[in-house]
């Protein structure tokens, strides 16, 4: 453990700071954006032939934040271990079920579903080009059948009923909360706070997307249950966010929720939800600087590595995606996080 | 006598292809008017949904996007049919059926798909009105060359071949009483 400590405190270092982000930020296109990322630990980086370059970027970041988990993953205890698994791992594979989901949906080839997965071995689900090849979805979650995904396939009549995958996606959001939790768990007490301070502040601020786009969707069908579709509810009870499902005003229940909740909720007013999002990865910043400022000799310091990499992950892919774009700085700048952290 | 009614009929309808002109001129001076002013407003709310949509790519990142708007099944179905203004054929586009995207999108997403949808009707009504104003301008340029042609070229040459015949037969008729008036003078010089 002590080690992992010490080679975090090193990886750390060589992470981008805000000076570099907003250098890479300022580029004009995305071949300057590139010899810009080439001057950074990331160094060369290749385009593959035939892909969107923004897309490939993608993968390159997903790829190289994969390669850091793995190294961090291999040199902590096992209860550790399993808890950075979990929390990395299965939310790609999450996503990357989910992607498969909407491909056979929308009957996607095998190959269009293989391309817009993140790069990664299996973690708790079969082969994803066995998935990807599945017939249909039926047959997908017939394969799912005996993994840690086995309960997806018990909404299959609800998927039915409606033709949508929504129920689908909820159920494996679902399981991904409950298998995280459990692994927190595990943890001793003392490195419990900051993950559950996290996952809670994460698992929140979604249901009250989720709810919000609940209260804008047609009421027709049956009423909405808010206590099935929102299993883990911390900060934000089922309560306030049947209210906004009901159509309550969003400002007097955002108030009503208090900081950090009524910060990063307050771009709603102006109908900004991405930029919530952001809000929501600036305050995670916080909560790890916080974490650390305490304790920086133990897991605090593991986990913060590890999120500031997906964060510097999260806004290279952004830039790149707004360099092929031909945007400039300040028009997507408020959407990242680590150029604004001062 | 015949080119005499139909120069008339002539003239008549120049006057009734200017009528049209000046009705297509104003509906035209109008309709540009109309038409500067809602593809301003269009412009301003491509801007913002256009903003939606960046937003919505730098929140979830472009596989994520692509991947959610290729899960929505239903699509747009437009019918076209034909209209006509005075005689101006131009085409209505009526919309079957919109996308149905609810509960498939994310938040951002579905924000910005809102954003879209709620201008796709203008612009399709947008493109239909300047398909409307294009055909009215052809339409007038058409009736304009018409009426030029027929009051700067048909009419005068018409009115110029009546007064040659007018003319001709004047002559004759003055050469037919010249001819007259010497074969009584000769006559009467017999007698």
């Amino acid at each position: 453990m002590t080690y992992a400590v010490v080679r975090s405190h090193a990886l750390i270092a060589d992470l981008l700071d805000s000076n570099q982000m907003r250098t890479i930020a300022s580029t004009d296109s995305v071949e300057e954006f590139m010899l810009q990322i080439a001057q950074t630990p990331y160094g060369q980086v290749t385009l593959e032939p035939d892909v969107n370059p923004s897309v490939s970027l993608e993968r390159i970041f997903y790829r190289k934040f994969i390669e850091r988990i793995v190294k961090v993953v291999d040199l902590v205890p096992s209860n550790i271990g399993e808890l950075l698994q979990t929390y990395y791992y299965m939310r790609f594979e999450t996503l990357n079920l989910d992607r498969i989901l909407r491909g056979k949906f929308s009957d996607a080839t095998p190959a269009e579903i293989q391309a817009s997965l993140v790069p990664m071995m299996p973690y708790r689900a079969p082969s994803y080009q066995a998935l990807s090849e599945a017939a249909d979805i039926d047959a997908l979650l017939e394969l799912l059948k005996g993994t840690a995904y086995n309960t997806i396939a018990e909404k299959l009549p609800v998927y039915k009923q409606y033709d949508a995958i929504w129920p689908l996606e909820l159920e494996l959001q679902h399981l991904y909360s409950l298998t995280i939790l459990r692994s927190v768990r595990k943890l001793p007490r003392s490195q419990r706070r900051m993950v559950s301070k996290i996952v809670e502040l994460e698992a929140d601020i979604e249901n009250f997307l989720v709810a919000v786009k609940q209260s804008r969707a047609p009421k027709e069908g049956e009423g909405f249950k808010p206590e099935e579709m929102f299993d883990a509810t911390y900060g934000i009870s089922t309560d306030v966010l049947q209210l906004v499902v009901d159509g309550a005003d969003l400002r007097d229940s955002v108030e009503s929720l208090g900081e950090p909740y009524s910060a990063i909720l307050a771009p709603i007013y102006e109908g900004d939800v991405a930029l919530i999002r952001t809000n929501l990865r600036s305050q995670v910043y916080k909560t790890v600087n916080e974490a650390r400022a305490g304790n920086d000799f133990g897991f605090n310091t593991i986990m913060a590595y590890l999120v500031f990499s997906e964060l510097e992950k999260d806004d290279l892919v952004g830039i790149a995606w707004a360099k092929e774009q031909g945007l400039q700085g300040e028009e997507f700048l408020k959407y990242l996080v680590v150029p604004n952290v001062s | 006598m015949e080119m005499q009614s139909r120069i008339i009929f002539i003239e008549r309808g120049t006057e009734f292809l200017k009528l049209k002109r000046d009705h297509l001129a104003k509906e035209l001076s109008e309709s540009i008017e109309v038409l500067r002013g809602r593809r301003r407003l269009l412009l301003e709310s491509l801007g913002e949904a256009y903003k939606a949509v960046q937003a919505a790519y730098l929140s979830l990142g472009p596989t994520e996007v692509e991947s959610q708007a290729d899960s929505i099944r239903s699509t747009l179905d437009i019918d076209l049919l034909p209209k006509s203004t005075m005689g101006v054929q131009y085409p209505y586009i009526k919309i079957l059926n919109k996308p149905k995207i609810e509960g498939e999108l994310d938040i951002t997403l579905s924000y910005a798909s809102d954003k879209v949808f709620s201008i796709l009707e203008e612009i399709i009504r947008l493109a239909e009105f300047e398909s409307r104003v294009e055909r009215i301008a052809d339409e007038l340029g058409r009736t304009n060359r018409k009426v030029n042609a027929l009051e700067n070229t048909v009419i005068p040459d018409m009115k110029a071949v009546i007064k040659f015949i007018q003319d001709k037969l004047d002559e004759e008729q003055m050469e037919d009483l010249v001819r007259i008036k010497l074969i009584g003078g000769a006559l009467a010089s017999e007698r």
